[in-house]
């Protein structure tokens, strides 16, 4: 019997290996590939560093890289404060219509990229003709990541204490002042993990984007696929290879904040 | 009398006090996210559902003339073909993503001990590092001149480059290799949350492990199997990324067509009446899947 269990066992191992590999192998074929000399960026030919000194002194890649930083921090910004009125907005009030918002709120994650795209950009240049640029993208961003921001914040509310902010508000506190100094701080983690989800959701989105984008704006996933046409080049292995390891080093962080969340509630 | 008169007022006043408190509040907590959706969700929805019944002119201008041919169009041929191939993908490549998603959430949540965290996190990062790159990386494996290819014709075992990309193949394989850490996850957690001492009681009544497996442990991760086919299915079956880059003009999918009619032909009236089609099929979906799992999942989900 438990012999059996152990060659179960030493199945499913096998079978996770293999999975992992099959999700693994082409990132790590592309970081491996940003070291190679070759001209292509698909075979290896000796190890070199000059197509990372050509991604820094690239030009384009900067003011991509830029154009999605900035886009990503103001999404962020504004999209986590939206997110976190709305989900103590739906978690303290009762009201009719409350199950209506919810899946309304929904709309956006469920509907396909293309879908969310393509109507906004009608909208955009049909009917409020919002310029094609950092307004229109930034708008875009905000309207397919509050959502998400809600429930993520809204699913760390659901396992909360809120006992303290009772006590407070019992004590004397005023509602504002409730909230700066007892359920803000409460909130902190999920406010700090909603938002490190968010950015990279808002910096990689590339479809809703390209919809809404125009002329001349082109964010850093726009720049990447714009080159993809001219096949495997070593300039993207960089991007790439540059891309896991921040998303790898943001994972720790994440990890980390969540375990300080963990501690301190 | 005029006692209680005061009283049913003063409750009254109360009452209206509260409600207007909760207007309030609603006005104070929730107006920005009421505008969002009904200026930014609601208004775009509406207007690419107008233009759908509107006439595209030779240059891409728009004719306002009340017309039903997108809607007809859609129905017969080519573009119906398109959606329910979408469909079918989208079906197939929920599938695979259990048939190979399971074994591994299965082996991380009891086998993974003290390397769980190291598993998860191996997981997680595929699923948040660049959608667009991930595909880029896998093509470079399958290209014509891709690794693979070299590989196999360094070493003698095929003359000519076999054709990967382009083919249905490519298409479900791309499918599944984005798409899989999202069936892994909540697959993981519902099997994280399955209490232990169910499988023991099934296991001391006599049920053999295969039985316990398909009568017990599967049943009860019924909520990650639909949160995770909720995560697969939607995005499949709008994808455009995967289909241009790796089926070429020859697989096209639902979502490669709308993006085509929108950014490529400019014919706005089509591309809205498609994509208007592939919300109200993704919502027909969604519909059943909550009526049949329970809004939980589709919430727990995200």
């Amino acid at each position: 019997m438990k012999k059996k269990k152990r060659i179960a066992q030493k199945i499913l191992w096998v079978l996770s290996i293999l999975t992992l590999i099959f999700l693994w192998a082409p990132m790590i074929l592309i970081m491996v590939y940003s070291f190679s000399n070759s001209k292509y960026g698909s075979s290896w030919e000796g190890f070199t560093l000059k197509w990372y000194a050509k991604l820094f002194t690239n030009d384009q890649v900067r003011d991509a890289l830029m154009r999605s930083l900035i886009i990503a921090g103001v999404t962020v910004v504004i999209a986590t404060l939206i997110g976190t009125m709305t989900a103590y907005g739906l978690f303290k009030l009762n009201f009719k219509g409350k199950q209506f918002l919810r899946t309304s709120i929904l709309l956006p994650i469920v509907f396909p990229s293309v879908v969310t795209g393509g109507a906004l950009l009608v909208f955009f240049t049909r009917l409020v003709h919002i310029p094609l640029g950092y307004p229109s993208i930034i708008i875009a961003h905000i309207v397919f990541c509050s959502p998400l921001a809600v429930f993520i914040i809204l699913g760390r509310m659901q396992r909360f204490d809120w006992s303290w902010e009772e006590a407070a508000l019992d004590l004397g506190a005023t509602p504002f002042r409730t909230f700066l100094r007892v359920t803000g701080p409460q909130l902190l983690p999920a406010i700090m993990a909603s938002a490190m989800l968010i950015f990279p959701w808002s910096f990689d989105d590339f479809v809703i984007t390209y919809f809404v984008s125009g002329v001349g704006s082109t964010t850093l996933p726009i720049y990447v696929f714009s080159q993809l046409r001219f096949g495997a080049t070593p300039v993207i292995n960089t991007i790439g290879t540059l891309f896991v390891s921040i998303t790898m080093l943001g994972m720790v962080l994440v990890y980390f904040v969540q375990k300080m969340g963990k501690s301190s509630t | 009398m005029p006692v209680l008169d005061d009283v049913s007022a003063s409750q009254s006043q109360a009452q209206k006090r509260e409600k207007r408190k909760l207007a309030l509040n609603i006005a104070a907590y929730l107006s920005p996210i009421i505008i969002i959706v009904i200026v930014f969700v609601f208004a775009p929805l509406a207007i690419i559902l107008f233009f759908g019944f509107l006439k595209s002119g030779p240059y891409g201008q728009i004719i306002y003339t009340f017309t039903f041919e997108n809607v007809i169009a859609m129905m017969g041929g080519g573009y119906g073909k398109v959606f329910l191939r979408s469909v079918y993908l989208a079906f197939q490549t929920n599938f695979l993503c259990i048939l190979f998603g399971y074994p591994i959430a299965y082996y991380i949540a009891r086998f993974g001990g003290k390397r769980k965290i190291l598993w998860i996190f191996m997981i997680i990062v595929p699923s948040w590092s660049s959608y667009l790159i991930r595909l880029y990386a896998l093509k470079t494996l399958v290209g014509t001149k891709g690794t693979i290819n070299t590989l196999l014709i360094n070493l003698g075992l095929v003359s000519e480059p076999i054709q990967i990309l382009y083919t249905n193949f490519a298409v479900t394989m791309a499918l599944v290799f984005a798409w899989l850490p999202f069936m892994i996850l909540p697959i993981y957690a519902a099997l994280e949350g399955l209490d232990r001492s169910v499988l023991e009681a099934a296991t001391d009544l006599g049920a053999t492990p295969f039985r316990r497996f398909f009568r017990v442990t599967l049943p009860l991760t019924r909520g990650g199997l639909l949160a995770g086919s909720i995560l697969v299915f939607i995005p499949t079956v709008g994808e455009w990324l995967v289909p241009s880059i790796f089926g070429g003009s020859k697989i096209m999918m639902a979502g490669s067509l709308v993006a085509h009619k929108f950014t490529q032909v400019g014919n706005i009236p089509q591309g809205s009446s498609l994509a208007i089609m592939l919300a109200a099929t993704l919502v027909l979906i969604l519909y059943l899947t909550i009526k049949w799992g329970g809004r939980e999942a589709l919430e727990k989900a995200l």
